[in-house]
């Protein structure tokens, strides 16, 4: 037919034509289908306005659950200025509530942002001023939840807590180092809004923020008081530069209680030079350690048995030449003839310098790095330090004799108490930490137990057991005793070590510490206390420091509540509170002979000379340690 | 037969009531903001909707005979309006094409009457020289001259949209007159090379070409609108968010009664509105397909094709162009999308065609 190539014209014509009518349901099909969840998220955010809800951080709380670190709640004003309709009268009432003039109101009504906040007047709102912009119920006037930090003890742990900045993160210490636990995540209000921000009729979508993970510490807030109250006292009386305690379990490394002057408060960072801040004492400062590093080299001439505590003899004349060098005691004139137990008691330098020699560099310096000196303890702090020690291919036997009593080396009160929980708890040196447990702050379900970690067996149980006796002799005969308590048994060791200044000893600055430990029979608690540059003041380690940790301790049994003991050493003279001395014969003697037997005692002359020709009392009889004695001289 | 009028008739008012409905909708929130009456634009199309169905019942009244007859002096009046509608003073700008006279508070498009103008002017050419068509250079070069003529015009103002319809429009209607295929090979083939000659001379263009096959490249630019209409129809699903609960029309798609009312629909109706407006389209060429088919009057034949052919076309680079299948033209959907001149003219080329089946029902 004639019509016949025009009608398959258009017949592929229409066929064509429906075909892409299926191919526009097919894209249409597509794009609902397969595109559905990208376009519903990307348009969901082109339509969503949010404002944010702030987050608590996670609280900081001690080791019973007491807040260390919390939140303080308030609200703010945000204004949304495109959803807000009658600008006039939202300006008017919101200035007429917050005492903000009118002119500055509606400069932020009518500002061109998504989101407008009145800073300062419309942050951190009282509950009645909040109240009375909540009942206005404009809409693109919302008040949200802000959140400031709050440390309610002050500067108490301020150190070992650190601080947050503006913003809520965390600047140093805990709030440092656990900061991506302890922030949350932001909540918000979703609104929807039209092409040109106004808010649409559509619900609102509430996303609440998740609080941060809390973490409890090992610390116990009690008796960090007492510690820190122990510490605002040895300032105050002897002016220190600086003091520090620090008290651990000795069976798990936990730290109990850690603080150093000088302090600041975490609610004020602001006012404290950063140097103060950010010097977290117990594990950022190194010093030499004086004597209460013997406590490392008796416990490996014990598990090597270079010496018998008891029946080997140390005869101390007051000095000792190694390789040319005089090494002196800090008492002139020595001690004489002492078993090893008498020299651990008398802190004897000379006796400490024969034991060194005895294990030779080698084997002490195998002994001293076990112990953790060195390197960092791994405590989980920011900031610590690892000390120095003598390289030993450079080490001759004065070294070698010098780092036997604490000298010529550098160490952390951190890596001190450390290495001393091992020599006492049976040999174990634990990584020390601060942070016992991290919880979820909604549920309060624990997240995570840190466990106690075993870094490496130093000494035997056994020569940690004479270690003890040893110790608690110290305390009960030696020049530990000012630690003593009645009926409690008390070990421990003090430590006098002149300061580095300039890189020679000064002659007048000391830090003075002391390291304790309790029970002495299975040590629940040990306890370092080192001031540095006391005045006013004998500066002895013994006297200053030994006195302190005593005071700790009694506060700690109360505290953790430790049980009394009936089979502890007796203390020496302990019916009375002085020790009484055999009054040496200085009759005949030249006067500056007389003062040098007579140091520690309070003398008294009379007449003129230079030669003694009568004392009272008579030579032979007990006097107080510090008792009068009168000198004729002619 | 009477009755394939009929369907076409109610299909085609169907339509045109349910664009006018959704003109409304997609349009209140602008027109309240513009003309502080959410009624503005579904007024207006309400009025354009009444005169042109009396249009159509008037056209469908009209032999269509009459067209032959002054096929030439309509062609000559359209060449003459669209030559005054570049003239600024007379010409009215609207979206940056100088395209419509002002008359009163009405706008005319001479481009649209040119649509109808041409294909009367081609389905005669075509009916009278149907024996020597395969005579390329004798009898299609010199109608193709009268078509690039009209193409440069309108490209002019510029419209690259009613262009693009009239031309593909005409070259179809061709197509069906059954001149050899090789005609159109080489056809495309000479397009091919121009397109490649642009692109050479100005190699932005390709990018802007292809920037609607991943809009997100210029999300701001070339690829908002996209962007936008793809928004409306990714989450509308099944059945849609419901009607009038569309979120693009509010201030995030530009003018939705317009181009774009497509993706406010299916934003609306989701997947089965889809389904509706483009079975509703297919409806209608089905329809007017078995009219031109039965003709045995071949202007009549080329006629009634050309006119439902250029109506859906049109529809399909609409709908095309909202789905993203092809980069936006700026083609509107015929009696849905907002707008006086180009519904009267669909709906008198629909009358026509409702007077060719009358007349000529065999």
């Amino acid at each position: 037919m004639f019509f016949n190539k025009i009608h398959i014209r258009i017949r592929c014509v229409y066929l064509f034509v429906i075909i892409l009518l299926i191919a526009v349901i097919f894209k249409v099909f597509y794009i609902q289908v397969f595109s559905y969840d990208k376009l519903k998220k990307l348009s969901d955010s082109l339509y969503s306005r949010k404002l944010p809800i702030a987050a608590d951080r996670g609280e900081i709380l001690d080791r019973n659950g007491e807040v260390l670190a919390t939140n303080i709640t308030t609200t703010s004003l945000v204004l949304i200025p495109r959803q807000i309709v009658d600008k006039e009268q939202v300006a008017q009432d919101l200035a007429d509530i917050l005492g903000v003039t009118y002119e500055e109101m509606y400069r932020h009504v009518s500002k061109r942002e998504s989101i407008e906040r009145v800073h300062p007047e419309g942050r951190r709102l009282d509950y009645e001023t909040a109240e009375k912009i909540e009942n206005l119920g404009y809409d693109g006037v919302y008040l949200v939840k802000e959140s400031k930090r709050y440390y309610p003890y002050g500067d108490l742990l301020s150190h070992v807590l650190g601080y947050v900045g503006i913003d809520n993160q965390g600047l140093s210490g805990i709030e440092l180092q656990y900061d991506e636990y302890l922030t949350g995540e932001d909540g918000s209000i979703k609104y929807f809004s039209d092409g040109q921000g106004s808010r649409l009729k559509m619900s609102e979508v509430y996303e609440a923020a998740t609080s941060g993970v809390s973490i409890q510490l090992t610390i116990d807030i009690e008796l960090q008081k007492a510690i820190e109250s122990e510490l605002d006292n040895v300032i105050s009386k002897y002016q220190a530069d600086n003091a520090l305690i620090v008290v651990q379990d000795p069976q798990s490394g936990e730290i109990l209680a850690m603080a150093s002057r000088p302090a600041f408060d975490s609610n004020d960072y602001q006012n404290f030079s950063t140097e103060v801040i950010n010097r977290n004492l117990p594990i950022w400062k190194t010093y030499e350690p004086g004597s209460t590093f013997k406590i490392i080299t008796l416990a490996a001439s014990l598990e090597e048995k270079t010496i018998d505590l008891f029946n080997d003899t140390f005869s101390d004349s007051g000095a000792v030449n190694v390789d040319g060098a005089t090494l002196h005691c800090w008492k002139h004139g020595g001690h004489g003839a002492q078993t090893y137990l008498q020299v651990v008691e008398n802190s004897c330098n000379p006796g400490f310098v024969n034991m060194g020699l005895k294990l030779g560099t080698n084997t002490l310096m195998k002994y001293i790095r076990n112990f953790g000196f060195g390197e960092k303890t791994g405590i989980d702090l920011n900031g610590e330090a690892s000390g120095i020690l003598f390289k030993e291919e450079k080490m001759g036997n004065v070294e070698t004799a010098t780092t036997a009593f604490g000298q010529g080396i550098s160490v952390t009160p951190i890596q001190q108490i450390t290495a001393v929980s091992a020599a006492v708890n049976g040999g174990n040196l634990y990584i020390p930490y601060i942070v016992k447990s991290l919880i979820d702050t909604e549920t309060e379900t624990v997240l995570d137990v840190t466990e106690k970690k075993l870094r490496r067996k130093v000494i035997s149980k056994d020569t940690s057991d004479l270690v003890r006796y040893t110790l608690e002799s110290v305390v009960a005969n030696g020049t530990g005793k000012n630690a003593y308590i009645e009926n409690y048994r008390v070990g421990g060791k003090t430590g006098t070590a002149q300061k580095v200044e300039n890189g020679h000893y000064s002659t007048s600055s000391y830090i003075l510490s002391f390291i304790g430990f309790m029970p002495a029979d299975n040590p629940q608690i040990v306890v370092y206390v080192a001031v540095d540059s006391p005045h006013n003041v004998t500066q002895y380690g013994g006297t200053v420091s030994a006195p302190i940790a005593k005071n700790v301790m009694k506060s700690a049994i109360d505290i953790l509540e430790i049980k009394p003991s009936k089979e502890g050493m007796p203390k020496e003279y302990t019916w009375l509170d002085e020790k009484y001395v055999l009054l040496p014969d200085v009759k005949g003697m030249a006067l500056e002979e007389a003062k040098k037997v007579l140091k520690g005692f309070n003398v008294i002359y009379s007449g003129n000379g230079d030669k003694i020709a009568y004392q009272s009392p008579e030579a032979g009889m007990y006097i107080k340690e510090s008792g009068n004695v009168v000198l004729m001289l002619n | 037969m009477k009755k394939d009028g009929k369907y076409l008739f109610a299909i085609i008012v169907i339509i045109a009531l349910f664009g006018s409905v959704m003109i409304y909708s997609a349009s209140s929130i602008w027109a309240q903001y513009k003309f502080n009456d959410g009624f503005h634009y579904a007024k207006l199309q309400l009025f354009f909707l009444i005169v042109s169905i009396i249009a159509m019942m008037i056209v469908s009244k009209i032999d269509y005979q009459i067209y032959k007859k002054y096929a030439n002096l309509i062609l000559l009046g359209c060449f003459i309006l669209l030559v005054l509608v570049l003239i600024p003073g007379i010409g009215m700008v609207r979206n940056g094409s100088r395209s419509w006279f002002a008359i009163g508070p009405v706008g005319m498009q001479p481009s649209e009457f040119a649509k109808v103008g041409l294909i009367i002017f081609l389905a005669k050419y075509l009916a009278k020289n149907q024996k020597t068509l395969n005579d390329i250079k004798k009898s299609i070069f010199p109608v193709l001259g009268v078509i690039m003529i009209f193409f440069g015009l309108i490209m002019l103002e510029p419209d690259f949209g009613s262009a693009m319809v009239i031309v593909l429009t005409l070259m179809v209607i061709i197509f069906s007159s059954g001149v050899k295929l090789s005609f159109f090979a080489s056809l495309g083939v000479l397009g091919l090379i121009g397109v490649a000659v642009l692109i050479v001379i100005a190699p932005y263009r390709l990018k802007r070409i292809v920037s609607f096959l991943n809009p997100w490249t210029d999300p701001l630019g070339s690829g908002y609108q996209i962007i936008q209409s793809l928004y409306a129809i990714g989450p509308g699903g099944l059945f849609g968010l419901g009607f009038g609960n569309s979120i693009q029309k509010q201030f995030y798609l530009p003018e939705p009664q317009t181009d774009f009312i497509f993706s406010i629909i299916s934003e609306e109706f989701g997947f089965m509105g889809v389904l509706m407006v483009t079975f509703a389209f297919g409806f209608m060429y089905y329809q007017i397909i078995k009219i031109s088919l039965k003709q045995t009057d071949l202007f009549a034949k080329y006629l009634s094709f050309g006119l439902g052919t250029q109506i859906i076309l049109q529809a399909l680079l609409n709908l095309c162009v909202v789905v993203g299948l092809i980069p936006v033209t700026g083609v509107t959907l015929p009696f849905i999308s907002y707008g006086g001149s180009s519904l009267l003219v669909s709906m008198a080329s629909i009358g026509i065609i409702l007077n060719i089946s009358r007349k000529n029902s065999s």
